[in-house]
């Protein structure tokens, strides 16, 4: 049977996000949470591959007591169990403490894993860095940004974009992949399956003790990772006017932001002389 | 006391807003403008379990409670009024009844289609002389051997258009001289059943509504629902449970026309700052937030009064009631907070306004509620 764990994360909804206007920082306690949408897609790829290979999934969050909603809709999907890792001395860890804390939990309540399936980032912080993080912890092979993957006896067959390259790669399991939001996207939840989750529930509810780690660690302060501020980016808006004939007007533009209309069209408008 | 959703309720929450958002908000208003019936969302809501909500899970259904489902209705009335009708219509007076009523044999034989979404279910009382008055009801079903002869014609409804499978309000002979209403499981296939032209109407376009004929139509007597004359009965009740699912698809409309004035009210500048700013906006949100609340508490209420299978008639008509002014109430003045805009078919409030009306109609309307809940206070004990 194929062993398959999957790391979700929830964050806020960001049609809702409230921002403290004066600290400028997210009022997280405010805001509803969610699946982080490309924790779904990684969901999907290993309910895929647990449909294909007969395999079990376990649902791994680390987070506060109200992110046990986000394993139960992993549950509704189609996952098997979830593990919460919550704990106020587990508040504030930085994406360091997070895999470790996240390597430590899989290896005691999942040791004969195969495949650690994982979104290749978060909506509310886009570090990608948890899933390659957690591959050094667990001491497996990891890559990231998957978009298709195929299992054949013991061996992982991997396809990701890389700028103008695709790449096919082979992986020996145990392994860690991260997987990116293209080619799994996420089935819609069954009111049945939400209902079963809920009738049928099977949650672990871990915190630092239960996984012994270190008494003194207190994550906010261990973390290496020190955030500073959060805050929207400014943004500015120019008008300009182009004036005079027609000609001349789109001459100019092309020559001030044919780069940039090429970008977004795709093409490289230099190569083409325009009169 | 609790009044803080629980777990299960947000979770059933999102996963049906997910849905309605992503699949029915691109397309909701090609519907009401083409007045399309989308089976293509029909298909994608068959594995989600939306045709067999309160339907055991060994017929295939969900099995939820009720708060859960009136979440669901109000949450698809909240991107599309006319798919949250067809969907609560199939589920409370399609296949509850069934569920409620029938024998095993029956529950066998109809639910898992049912439940699947295979069949499409359709609820008829109405005639052109019946409705709030049931004993108007003309259509009959004669006896003749193991057999029912069911002759008549319905109007008005819901899901007419699409259904295949039919609960059909008929009188039977109970007796000498004796008559009185029962109700039949007809499926469309049966010979002399056949569908009228789709009812041009003002809101709720996506759904057709329609008449059915029923033309000597023969079915089995295992198709009979109940005992002979237990039609008012049975009806009835299945009514307490379709006026629920109306309060929802009701308050549905109105969150989704409350959420588009809040939003346009802190875009829309006039004298120089968002109308939001002036106090004559902010006590129309003010109304709008209020009533919608209150509406969403009563409904809930009622829903957990019924799964703690206590008697809900008169507070079912009440939420009923309550919810469909709401409804009517919050859009009307969507519309008015839109201004010009809110009149245009550019914006969603003028579907919604339309959409909102007929939920003071149908199900019973707000009249028999009155009748229904003024009944239950004055023959209390005082």
């Amino acid at each position: 049977m194929l062993n398959l764990i999957v790391c979700i994360k929830q964050v806020p909804i960001v049609s809702e996000l409230p921002w403290d206007s004066k600290t400028g920082t997210l009022r997280r306690e405010l805001a509803e949470g969610m699946v982080n949408p490309s924790c779904k897609h990684a969901l999907e790829a290993a309910i895929r591959l647990s449909d294909q290979h007969n395999g079990k999934i376990t649902v791994f969050s680390m987070g506060p007591p109200m992110a046990e909603e986000a394993l139960y809709e992993a549950m509704a999907m189609g996952a098997n169990r979830g593990v919460l890792l919550t704990d106020k001395r587990m508040a504030g860890a930085d994406t360091y403490i997070t895999s470790l804390i996240l390597a430590r939990a899989i290896k005691k309540k999942c040791p004969d894993f195969d495949l650690v399936l994982c979104g290749d980032q978060t909506s509310d912080s886009e570090t990608a860095q948890v899933g390659p993080q957690l591959a050094e912890e667990l001491g497996i092979p990891g890559v990231t940004n998957v978009e298709k993957l195929d299992l054949s006896t013991h061996t992982l067959c991997l396809e990701r974009q890389t700028d103008d390259f695709l790449e096919i790669l082979e992986m020996d399991l145990p392994g860690l992949v991260t997987i990116s939001p293209h080619y799994y996207v996420p089935r819609h939840v069954s009111l049945g399956g939400v209902q079963q989750a809920f009738d049928y529930p099977n949650v672990d509810i871990l915190g630092t003790d239960d996984l012994e780690l270190d008494p003194g660690l207190v994550a906010l302060k261990h973390s290496p990772t020190k955030i500073i501020r959060v805050y929207s980016p400014a943004t500015e808006k120019e008008n300009i006017v182009l004036k005079g004939a027609v000609k001349r007007i789109v001459n100019e533009l092309f020559d001030r932001f044919g780069d940039r209309i090429g970008g977004a069209m795709g093409k490289d408008l230099k190569t083409h002389d325009h009169p | 006391m609790d009044f803080n959703p629980c777990m299960k309720h947000k979770v059933i929450r999102k996963s049906v807003r997910a849905f309605a958002e992503a699949e029915l908000g691109p397309i909701v208003s090609d519907l009401d403008r083409e007045a399309r019936f989308p089976w293509e969302i029909v298909e994608k809501m068959r594995p989600l379990n939306f045709f067999g909500l309160q339907v055991p899970e060994k017929y295939g259904g969900a099995g939820l409670d009720s708060i859960s489902y009136a979440i669901t209705i109000e949450e698809l009335s909240r991107v599309s009024g006319a798919m949250g009708l067809s969907i609560t219509v199939h589920n409370s007076v399609g296949a509850y009844p069934i569920v409620r009523f029938g024998t095993e044999e029956q529950q066998k034989r109809f639910l898992p289609s049912l439940a699947s979404g295979e069949r499409i279910g359709a609820f008829c009382l109405t005639e052109a002389s019946a409705g709030s008055d049931a004993s108007g009801v003309e259509t009959y079903a004669t006896i003749d051997g193991d057999e029912y002869i069911i002759n008549g014609t319905k109007i008005f409804v819901t899901n007419g258009g699409v259904c295949g499978l039919a609960l059909i309000f008929a009188n039977t002979d109970i007796g000498p001289d004796r008559k009185a209403p029962s109700i039949f499981i007809v499926e469309k296939e049966t010979p002399g059943f056949s569908v009228g032209e789709t009812e041009d109407l003002c809101g709720m376009r996506a759904n057709p509504v329609s008449s059915l004929f029923l033309e000597d139509c023969r079915v089995e007597s295992m198709h009979l629902l109940g005992q002979a004359g237990d039609g008012l009965k049975i009806g009835l009740e299945s009514l307490d449970v379709g006026r629920l699912g109306i309060a929802a698809q009701a308050l549905g409309i109105a969150q989704a026309a409350f959420e588009v004035s809040v939003r346009y009210a802190k875009e829309r500048q006039q004298f120089k700052k968002p109308i939001s700013r002036f106090q004559t906006i902010q006590n129309y949100i003010a109304d709008m937030a209020t009533e919608i609340d209150a509406a969403r508490l009563l409904l809930y209420r009622v829903c957990a009064m019924k799964d703690d299978h206590m008697p809900f008639t008169a507070e079912a008509s009440m939420a009923k009631l309550f919810c469909s002014r709401v409804a009517r109430k919050v859009t009307e003045k969507a519309v008015q907070i839109h201004g010009g805009y809110g009149y245009s078919k550019e914006y969603d409030v003028e579907r919604y306004f339309r959409d909102a009306k007929v939920t003071e109609i149908y199900e019973g309307t707000n009249e028999i509620m009155q009748v229904v809940i003024s009944r239950s206070v004055l023959t209390r004990p005082s």
